[in-house]
């Protein structure tokens, strides 16, 4: 399969950390993805919090691009709204009509849209196996999908709604241990960390108490918003609600990259708000020091 | 208004009724009228959502992620918007605090889009000025959606900036800036791409398509709406 990377406003700024890892890992596993040409946002909450034919035209304008290619995704945010859109375009001629009308070019809602976690973990599982030099032995990772990849169903068709498992199963392939635990695609406030932060420290506190209770050292995201709020918010969650946690928040691709013995520049573990070192140190995995000989001959 | 009309496979009770001697692929025929009007009609034209299919098992109150500090859980408001109590379906809280998040709508056994109907709400809403007070999300998608039409892409630092000025909430979350910075995660310059003519396009269209929905919407109040 060809591919064509959309990366999405969040990868350009406050996640360029999952950029560089995704990149990172990508290299490792030989999957090419050329960043789309000339991509504009997909509109994410507030286009289809205001008008439904911005919500599906600013997709299509994008999936345009695509040229016949399978456009890969790593926001769940804009992954939602372009498979959304998709939906829309195809199942309801009207739609398409309008849409056709707004971007100036027909579009039948046919463009593949598929989320990193699907790419790595359905297509290229022996890539990823192989690739793995330094397994995360020790390390208990609570693996946090949040609302967008899997729901709702019938349109992202992701993996199993209420308890996906694409992410476990990568993650176990790097050497996790993956925890069981209930909230993994809980809503953890989204887009409301500016416009109403207190709904952030709310529902991120309970998944972060949830993945603790669980065992968890660490929570792996797919999700620029839900590592920002799960991160960055635990300082606001100890000061306001008095729960401490200290629980390094990763993308899934940093915890993938450190397996993968990526360069630690790529990992960029460093714009993490809780630091995440000791916790690797203290499991053998100290990023910027190389891997044993042993490990790497595995 | 057109009766839906769906076949439905005889149970035992109604193939007894056919004198017993009908095969057992004997079926019935059932006229189901979709009822609704006003405000169901409207939120089913804007958005494809369904709300009078909704019979109030709760099962989306039980999963919704902020009905327990919202002013309204969303079984009440699907019931608001079913017996067309326009005021408080239009001017609650509840709409504006929802995130969207689809647990709802994925449990529903009646498959009620309540995400897209709140989309349609929050529209209507803002259309006749009736959004909640208090709220700054209205505020902050018209800034967002400014941005995507001029820049193409978002750009953090100008979106909280502008957000700021125009809600004066000047200090709120000030001690992340320095931390995001160090980190490189707001970069001083953001992207801007071409396709600017195509883009105002999208953009013109959506407001034109958007006040003839508004039009539409108040001639035929009372019927089924058409698509989305």
């Amino acid at each position: 399969m060809s591919y064509v990377f959309y990366p999405g406003c969040s990868l350009d700024g406050t996640a360029k950390d999952f950029y560089s890892s995704t990149s990172a890992v990508a290299a490792k596993v030989g999957l090419e993805m050329p960043e789309m040409e000339g991509w504009i946002c997909c509109g994410s909450t507030a286009a289809h919090n205001s008008d439904p034919l911005l919500a599906d035209a600013l997709p299509a304008f994008n999936l345009q691009k695509a040229a016949g290619k399978t456009v890969a995704v790593a926001c769940a945010s804009c992954y939602s709204r372009l498979k959304m859109a998709n939906h829309h375009i195809a199942s309801d001629p009207v739609v398409r009509q309008r849409v056709a009308a707004a971007t100036g070019a027909h579009y039948d809602g046919a463009t593949p849209v598929l989320h990193l976690l699907e790419i790595l973990g359905r297509q290229m599982e022996a890539d990823v196996e192989a690739a793995v030099v330094r397994p995360l032995s020790g390390l208990k990772v609570a693996c946090y999908y949040g609302c967008l990849l899997s729901r709702p169903p019938e349109v992202t068709q992701f993996d199993d709604a209420e308890d996906p498992t694409l992410m476990d199963r990568l993650l176990e392939t790097a050497g996790a241990t993956v925890v069981d635990w209930p909230h993994k695609t809980e809503c953890c406030g989204a887009s409301f960390s500016i416009t109403d932060p207190e709904i952030i420290l709310d529902l991120s506190d309970r998944i972060l108490e949830m993945a603790r209770l669980a065992g968890a050292d660490c929570i792996a995201t797919a999700c620029p918003l839900c590592e920002l709020n799960l991160d960055m918010r635990q300082k606001d969650i100890a000061a306001k609600r008095g729960h401490r946690y200290d629980l390094p928040v990763f993308y899934f691709t940093q915890l993938l990259g450190i397996a993968m013995g990526a360069a630690p520049k790529d990992l960029s573990l460093g714009s993490l708000f809780v630091d995440p070192h000791p916790l690797l140190r203290s499991k053998g995995l100290d990023p910027d020091k190389q891997p044993r000989v042993a490990e790497v001959t595995r | 208004m057109t009766p839906v009309t769906e076949t439905l496979p005889a149970t035992g009770a109604a193939a007894a009724q056919a004198g017993g001697a009908a095969p057992q692929s004997a079926a019935v025929t059932v006229e189901i009228f979709e009822v609704g009007g006003g405000l169901a009609a409207e939120v089913r034209a804007a958005s494809g959502a369904s709300p009078m299919a909704c019979y109030q098992c709760t099962k989306c109150s039980s999963g919704c992620p902020v009905a327990a500090r919202a002013d309204l859980m969303p079984h009440e408001l699907v019931r608001l918007v079913q017996t067309g109590q326009r005021g408080s379906a239009l001017g609650n809280r509840f709409i504006w605090e929802c995130t969207s998040c689809h647990t709802c709508v994925t449990r529903c056994p009646q498959q009620v889009d309540i995400p897209a109907m709140n989309d349609a709400l929050r529209e209507i809403g803002r259309r006749e000025g009736v959004a909640a007070k208090g709220t700054a999300v209205p505020v902050f998608n018209e800034i967002f959606l400014e941005t995507v039409r001029k820049r193409g892409r978002i750009h953090e630092i100008s979106l909280m900036a502008s957000f700021k000025l125009r809600t004066r909430r000047l200090l709120d979350d000030m001690d992340k800036a320095p931390a995001m910075f160090s980190k490189g995660k707001l970069p001083l310059l953001g992207e801007r791409v071409g396709e600017k003519a195509k883009r105002e396009q999208i953009f013109r269209k959506a407001v034109a398509a958007a006040a003839a929905q508004a039009g539409d919407a108040k001639g035929t109040s009372g019927q089924q709406g058409g698509s989305r």
